[in-house]
């Protein structure tokens, strides 16, 4: 070799190191096989001068060859002749259409082949173009390794944000649901988000309720229900909520390469959806029934204040007597009521009442008795018969242990004279000449029995200085905290003690000596009195 | 809040195609945004708007087909431009990375104004 040629080769193979450099960057870079075995065809065609390459590609020893890039077609007879194996293994044929038929393995398992055709001088393959294409083999093999690498990486990368979005939208589809307040709308997102978020073709979730499939929701909106119920790739879990069930089916997961099995991972994300439906399941229901409880409670608040009405804010002035009155609930709505009412002949109707029980029931019994009576005092105003007709209102209007016990008294201001009728309540103090005298005649509590049991009325005279206090159980009854009653010795001693100039200033000292006895002990009846004295 | 089969209608619009898609974007849905997109690739066009007004919905697969064109066109010095984004695919695809390689558009015109 003359120092010419020897020059002609170092130039040759500096320009071939070039291009294995810039090969190797160009290579790595490919996004797709395709484009991999394009570049690398192009890169061998400039340095051997060489029209006709063909590459093939084979996974593995049990995949068939695939081409990657065919420039004759006849290539294809030469398979027969790439010898996937451990080693690098290439022919040379010299009089033959394809002058090298070279078989190469990758670290990863896979092969390549590569089928040359003769070169564009049609000289024969050199020492040189065999050492030459030694160097593109190795470019192959490192540039497809760093190719394969990369492509790794990237979908490691994919995979991280996949969790990332996966766990994201497990968060968010949580934080969502529990705004709806519809149910099929979350059963709806839950759903599509299962569905996408484990790469599912199609998704049915079925609400069954005593076995019986009741309503069914599907994703995408074209889903065959038949193809994901008995497909053989599926997962599927329940939840159950009020004897319903609600039972996800995923199907067919996707890759780029087809359908997959599901994994772990998406057995887990479709039980955590499940999970955030039943809790948004849950949540409704307590929503709904915090609505139900605070209309009701409007409605109860509405109620009370009606039946507040009822009970007088101001009593009637009555010339010579001094009035005064008090109705403390135990809860909202009481079922104790006073009342005092001038009658159409001058006289005064008193009353007190107590409903057995509380709450809404006693309230609606009180308004009954309060309109009943309001009927009365328009027309002549006869005591025993206004009771018996009050007895037979109320046993219509309540249930069987509903009734009303109650004091009514008619007073003749001019004359001091009383008439008055106990219908089954504690027994109403009269102070006569410093003495307690007990009013309890009458009958049985109104609304007990609805046969004629005749009610009986009785008079007495109210002289000045003289006084009645009519009252209800709850002051008898009020409770400290041994569940001691304030008990009717007290209350008889109080009243016959007790002798203020005002009325008022007497129930407001009632008022205290019963919070001196039962100090802070929460009140369990309602309280009600209403005191009546002669000053002249 | 369902959606239908999927499908796509694309409008040519000076240098560029618009995508309209409608369902859920997936292996198919990715697929056929592909192939629309080689198709119209194969003829120089380099710009590219993806109308998702009518996708809520979008698995992993159907991201590997969008990374798959925002590639393409970052050899070519294409753009491809999202617009009319739900909410959560908006953040999916934050989180997946696809708006360090592609824009987002609130609509259409502020996306053809992109390009």
């Amino acid at each position: 070799m003359n120092i010419v040629e020897y020059n002609n080769i170092i130039d040759k193979l500096s320009v071939h190191v070039k291009s294995f450099q810039e090969g190797f960057s160009l290579l790595s870079k490919s996004s797709t096989l395709k484009e991999f075995g394009t570049d690398f065809c192009r890169i061998l065609r400039g340095n051997f001068f060489i029209s006709d390459v063909n590459l093939f590609f084979k996974g593995n020893d049990t995949t068939e060859w695939k081409s990657v890039v065919v420039h004759n077609e006849k290539c294809y007879e030469c398979l027969p002749y790439l010898k996937p194996s451990p080693e690098v293994h290439i022919e040379y044929f010299s009089e033959n259409e394809f002058s090298i038929i070279a078989t190469l393995p990758s670290t990863d398992g896979s092969f390549w082949g590569l089928v040359i055709g003769r070169k564009l001088d049609k000289s024969e393959i050199t020492e040189i173009d065999k050492i030459t294409l030694q160097m593109f083999l190795q470019l192959l093999d490192n540039a497809y390794q760093s190719f394969t690498n990369q492509k790794k990486e990237k979908q490691l990368i994919f995979s991280l944000n996949h969790r990332v979005v996966q766990l994201n939208s497990l968060i968010d589809t949580g934080i969502e649901i529990s705004k709806l307040h519809k149910t099929a709308s979350l059963l709806e997102l839950s759903l599509e988000r299962a569905v996408a978020l484990t790469n599912a073709s199609s998704g049915v979730l079925q609400i069954i309720s005593e076995n019986i499939i009741v309503s069914e929701i599907g994703f995408p909106g074209n889903f065959d229900r038949e193809k994901v119920l008995s497909s053989k790739n599926k997962i599927d879990t329940s939840v159950e909520f009020q004897n319903i069930k609600y039972l996800f089916t995923l199907s067919e997961k996707e890759s780029r390469n087809g359908i997959i099995a599901f994994d772990q991972t998406d057995e887990i994300l479709l039980q955590a959806f499940a999970r955030q439906v039943l809790a948004a399941l849950e949540n409704e229901h307590l929503h709904s029934e915090a609505i139900d409880k605070e209309r009701m409670h409007q409605e109860i608040e509405m109620a009370a204040t009606i039946q507040r009405k009822i009970i007088p804010q101001h009593l009637p002035e009555i010339e010579g007597y001094d009035l005064a009155g008090i109705n403390i609930p135990s809860l909202e709505i009481g079922g104790d009521y006073y009342d005092v009412t001038k009658l159409k002949d001058g006289r005064y109707l008193l009353i007190i009442a107590d409903v057995s029980g509380k709450g809404v029931a006693s309230g609606l019994l009180v308004n009954t008795l309060n309109a009943s009576l309001n009927a009365y005092v328009e027309n002549d105003f006869m005591l025993t018969e206004v009771a018996d007709r009050l007895n037979k209102i109320i046993y219509k209007a309540s249930t069987p242990e509903k009734y009303i016990t109650g004091f009514i008294a008619i007073l003749d201001p001019l004359t001091g004279t009383i008439e008055y009728l106990n219908a089954g309540h504690n027994p109403i103090f009269y102070a006569n000449n410093g003495k307690l005298k007990k009013l309890d005649k009458g009958g049985l509590a109104f609304g007990m029995l609805d046969f004629a049991f005749p009610y009986e009325s009785a008079r007495i005279q109210l002289y000045p200085g003289e006084k009645i206090l009519f009252y209800t159980d709850g002051i008898t009854e009020a409770m400290d905290s041994e569940d001691e009653e304030y008990s009717d010795q007290r209350l008889e001693s109080f009243f016959l003690s007790e002798n203020p100039a005002k009325a008022k200033s007497f129930i407001e000292n009632l008022m205290a000596d019963i919070k001196t006895h039962t100090k802070n002990t929460p009140q369990s009846d309602d309280i009600t009195a209403l005191y009546l004295s002669r000053n002249r | 809040m369902m959606s239908s089969e999927f499908n796509l209608v694309t409008e040519a619009k000076d240098n560029c195609i618009v995508i309209n898609t409608t369902g859920y974007i997936n292996n198919i849905g990715g697929q056929k945004i592909v192939d629309e997109f080689y198709k119209h690739n194969s003829n120089g066009i380099n710009n590219v708007v993806l109308n998702l007004a009518n996708s809520n919905v979008v698995n992993s697969i159907g991201i590997s087909f969008l990374i798959e064109i925002i590639e393409k066109l970052n050899q070519s010095s294409g753009k491809l431009i999202f617009t009319n984004l739900d909410p959560s695919i908006e953040k999916t695809f934050t989180i997946m990375g696809l708006f360090q390689f592609a824009k987002k558009a609130d609509n259409l015109e502020e996306a053809l104004k992109y390009l």
